[in-house]
């Protein structure tokens, strides 16, 4: 279920010499690609920007035994950074996350089952060198 | 040749790995030796600059050996512990193709996830042990009930 971003469409941060521009089209952004491309770097600056922006919260591994996916249901106007989310979601949150209208999420993993989403949802991460700084941004998985 | 474990086909006595970056931080980091270098460049594109120290991919700077991938991870824990089965849903092609490329290993995953460049698989469930040479085949028994 295809719906505009209702957050952010936008994230822009920088970590010394990284730079992240996230470019969101839908409410759910699903982020996939092969292994060692930056995807949990991009999730760990990511929580460090969150501490200036209190819409965006971020999940991985280390949350799994806490109480997120009551976090997530009780959640209002938040948009969830979730990395290992093959870990963290089963299909009943990832069916709850694709009807979810009151919050954004970025969902780091290898499975989308169950999130409705398109093709043209799925992502990858591009990482390109402008001399000594990188600069992480999506691009579409497929095509 | 790796060993695919469907769930029920699991040993009482054997748990499966889930956060194959918990074990790999905990226990595989100590048993790495240059065996893992190539793993290492191989998926993560990456130098191993030591036991606990990596080079970054993007900037070359050098890191805690923590910041390897979970794909990459995942490998590791597979190809040093090869007595333990460790779930894979978190690999990239990348990763899947090096763990189908090991001699040994267990792996355990919910849903198929196999690599295009599979050669031969064996695959336990409750009616016993099976071997697979071909995709397609081996997609089809994972994804069947058990």
């Amino acid at each position: 279920m295809k719906i505009k971003p209702i957050i952010l469409d936008r994230i822009y941060t920088k970590h010394t010499n990284y730079i992240i521009d996230l470019q969101m089209d839908s409410n759910v952004t699903f982020v996939s690609g092969d292994s060692g491309t930056g995807k949990s770097a991009v999730y760990s600056f990511l929580l460090e920007y969150s501490s200036e922006d209190s819409r965006i919260r971020c999940l991985n591994y280390i949350d799994h035994n806490k109480d997120y996916k009551e976090t997530i249901r009780n959640a209002k106007g938040i948009l969830f950074v979730i990395d290992n989310a093959d870990l963290l979601l089963n299909d009943e949150m990832r069916q709850y996350i694709a009807l979810d209208t009151n919050n954004q999420y970025i969902i780091i993993g290898r499975n989308p089952t169950s999130l409705m989403l398109s093709q043209d949802e799925i992502l990858g991460l591009d990482s390109v060198k402008n001399d000594d700084r990188t600069v992480f941004s999506l691009k579409k998985a497929f095509g | 040749m790796i060993t695919v474990y469907k769930n029920s086909a699991i040993p009482v006595t054997e748990e499966i790995v889930r956060f194959n970056d918990i074990y790999f931080n905990k226990y595989t980091a100590d048993l790495l030796d240059d065996r893992a270098r190539d793993i290492i460049k191989q998926i993560d594109q990456t130098e191993m600059l030591g036991k606990y120290a990596i080079e970054s991919r993007f900037d070359g700077t050098k890191l805690n050996i923590d910041k390897l991938s979970t794909g990459c991870k995942t490998a590791l824990n597979v190809m040093y512990n090869p007595n333990n089965i460790f779930d894979i849903c978190e690999c990239g092609e990348n990763a899947l193709e090096v763990i189908y490329g090991m001699d040994a290993g267990k792996v355990y995953c919910e849903y198929p996830m196999i690599a295009f460049t599979m050669e031969k698989v064996q695959g336990i469930d409750n009616n016993g042990v099976h071997e697979f040479d071909d995709y397609e085949d081996l997609r089809t028994w994972w994804k069947n009930e058990d």
